[in-house]
């Protein structure tokens, strides 16, 4: 297993955000992590990218503990977060932006391969690299951080709510790149609201309750799972 | 009366927004000149004698200060300002303690340069050694700039972890402490102070030609000399892995950390840094003075450094330059209005924030930064 999140609790101040979680990554796989508002998906995202201290319980990544590893060492082994939303920075253009996201690197060749993968990829950042980042629309904003993460050469990628606030058109395409990111080699840890696109793409996925755990599969048997369809796909 | 006001900013912001424009538009051996020809007039500038020019000397009016002495505190005041640039503009935090870094520059080099010190004297005795010894001045300058480096971390490894305005209050009282230290202790030469400073020719005495008590020109000319190579230093450190870090913690400090970036660690470079040029500044005050007190480090000086560069400009080196010197010189131009003086100074100041949040020379990154708050505020709601 690249990634395992064993029992895990966090909270925030005195109130317990999740009562001891267990998700599992597997080399290669897209996992997604589904559930409503508040559900602790972003939380758990927190965790294992290393912003949010963990109450008890241990994240293991590649055999090695790392729950109370700093962040900016996480990425040094290989796990690398594009955060919620507006998690760009606003200042910087697109390609220093893009530059950011290999910070870490200091291997020049293997990141300007790594910069034209990220412009073939989303040619609208190629065609914007000179503005700021926070003069970009959402859709854009979204695929830079995406773009960005990717230029960590990750060999696990947090994807944060990749289809919040975008237009149903920009989702598709979004959830197209990421499973072509996957077939390219990096293993993913999704969460997101969308759970239809999540599920459809996903080889496995959890679904979280108010800080559990409350159901996991194949991206198939949830999509197809009744509850899951009462509950977060829509249908009567 | 406000409508006034904001038309007047507005036909101001017209005329002065188009400036860096074509400033910047300009071929780079134009460009290379214009700063050439700006450098020469500030070294020329103690020396002002063009008709009707005159005017600007404080020597001018009654009861002026030393024209060249007014240049050398407000090049004082530029270094400093570049210092705490680093600080604020480029790593986003605010130090209102920094008052305190240059005081230690100043001890540094009085109680360690100066024959009269308390422990220059406790180690003339400790190693007998003559009643004339004290440590070279250019042994003291990397020595202040090490000490304030360290007093920098120290301040920062317990202090770093905390955002916003709760690092602020702790920096403020970073400089109170260190004043209140300065007056109270045996070994700092107490409320007294310290004199015979030495400088880059010694002790202060009426031999040493050039660095001497009274003509304060070759001072200004060393401290505009120091601020020029800074310009060069700051903006490579700007541009350097470092610079880079700075900017992603200021702007958004878990995607910083995200990328990789230790924000704690940088933080801590920042304040070395900023300390760094705090320490150097007050290292070159306190040699030219010859005598430092403890009353000259008080937090309202920590304040007018934190003024000069936010309504300069913050981030912008041009801008914490031009806010330092306005700062520094306007009271001592327009002494006559000596009783209004804070009064005035303070509506300019207010003037300034209402309409020129970003300083007088804004950066242009740091102008994106604030729109994009602003049009993330009302988002949150």
């Amino acid at each position: 297993m690249l990634l395992e999140i064993d029992n895990l609790t966090l909270r925030y101040g005195r109130i317990e955000a999740l009562h001891g979680i267990s998700i599992t990554v597997g080399e290669g796989e897209i996992v997604a992590l589904i559930g409503a508002n508040g559900a602790g998906k972003t939380t758990t995202m927190r965790a294992v990218s290393g912003l949010r201290p963990v109450a008890t319980g241990t994240v293991r990544f590649a055999g090695e503990d790392i729950t109370n590893l700093r962040a900016d060492l996480r990425v040094i082994r290989g796990i690398c977060q594009s955060p919620e939303g507006r998690g760009i920075f606003p200042g910087m253009t697109v390609l220093e932006n893009l530059d950011m996201g290999a910070y870490t690197r200091r291997d020049t060749a293997g990141i300007a391969a790594d910069l034209d993968r990220v412009f073939g990829l989303f040619p609208r950042l190629a065609e914007r690299r000179k503005q700021a980042g926070g003069t970009l629309s959402g859709g854009e904003q979204q695929m830079l951080a995406v773009g960005r993460a990717l230029m960590a050469r990750p060999k696990l990628l947090l994807l944060d709510e990749p289809s919040m606030g975008l237009a149903p058109m920009v989702i598709q395409q979004i959830f197209e790149i990421i499973t072509e990111i996957n077939q390219q080699g990096t293993t993913i840890l999704l969460v997101e609201q969308n759970a239809q696109q999540a599920l459809s793409r996903a080889h496995r996925a959890y679904v979280l309750e108010t800080g559990k755990i409350v159901q996991e599969g194949t991206g198939q048997e949830l999509l197809t799972d009744s509850r899951v369809r009462d509950a977060y796909l829509g249908v009567a | 009366m406000t409508e006034t006001l904001r038309q007047i900013n507005e036909r101001r912001r017209h005329v002065t927004g188009g400036i860096g424009e074509r400033w910047r538009a300009l071929p780079k051996w134009q460009r290379a000149i214009g700063i050439l020809a700006f450098v020469g007039f500030l070294y020329y500038l103690p020396l002002l004698g063009i008709p009707g020019l005159t005017w600007f000397r404080t020597d001018s009016i009654p009861q002026g200060n030393n024209w060249a002495g007014v240049l050398f505190l407000c090049a004082i005041y530029v270094l400093v300002a570049f210092g705490l640039n680093i600080v604020i503009g480029l790593a986003g935090l605010l130090d209102l303690g920094y008052v305190g870094f240059f005081a230690v520059g100043a001890y540094s080099v009085a109680l360690f340069g100066s024959t009269q010190s308390p422990v220059v004297e406790g180690l003339q005795n400790r190693f007998g050694l003559s009643q004339d010894w004290a440590v070279a001045w250019a042994i003291c300058l990397p020595l202040a700039i090490l000490l304030t480096m360290i007093s920098g971390v120290l301040l920062g490894w317990p202090t770093l972890r905390l955002r916003g305005d709760y690092l602020a209050i702790v920096t403020l009282g970073f400089g109170e402490i260190i004043r209140i230290i300065a007056r109270n202790s045996d070994w700092t030469g107490g409320p007294q102070g310290i004199a015979a400073i030495p400088g880059p020719q010694g002790a202060p005495s009426p031999d040493n030609e050039i660095f001497g008590l009274i003509d304060a020109k070759p001072w200004y000319w060393l401290v505009l000399s120091v601020v020029i190579l800074m310009v060069f230093a700051v903006r490579r450190l700007e541009n350097s892995r470092v610079g880079r870090a700075w900017l992603a913690i200021r702007e958004d400090e878990d995607a910083a950390a995200v990328m990789g970036v230790s924000g704690f660690k940088f933080k801590l470079w920042a304040f070395a840094m900023g300390a760094a040029l705090g320490g150097l500044s007050g290292f070159l005050f306190a040699s030219r003075g010859g005598f430092i007190e403890p009353t000259q480090f008080s937090a309202q000086l920590s304040i007018l450094f934190v003024a000069m560069v936010v309504a300069g400009g913050a981030g912008n080196m041009a801008g914490v330059a031009l806010g330092a010197f306005l700062l520094a010189y306007l009271p001592e131009r327009f002494r006559d209005f000596s009783q209004y003086r804070t009064l005035v100074f303070g509506a300019a100041l207010v003037l300034v924030m209402l309409f020129a949040p970003q300083g007088l020379i804004p950066s242009r990154r740091r102008a994106r930064e604030l729109k994009d708050r602003a049009k993330e505020a009302p988002a949150n709601v």
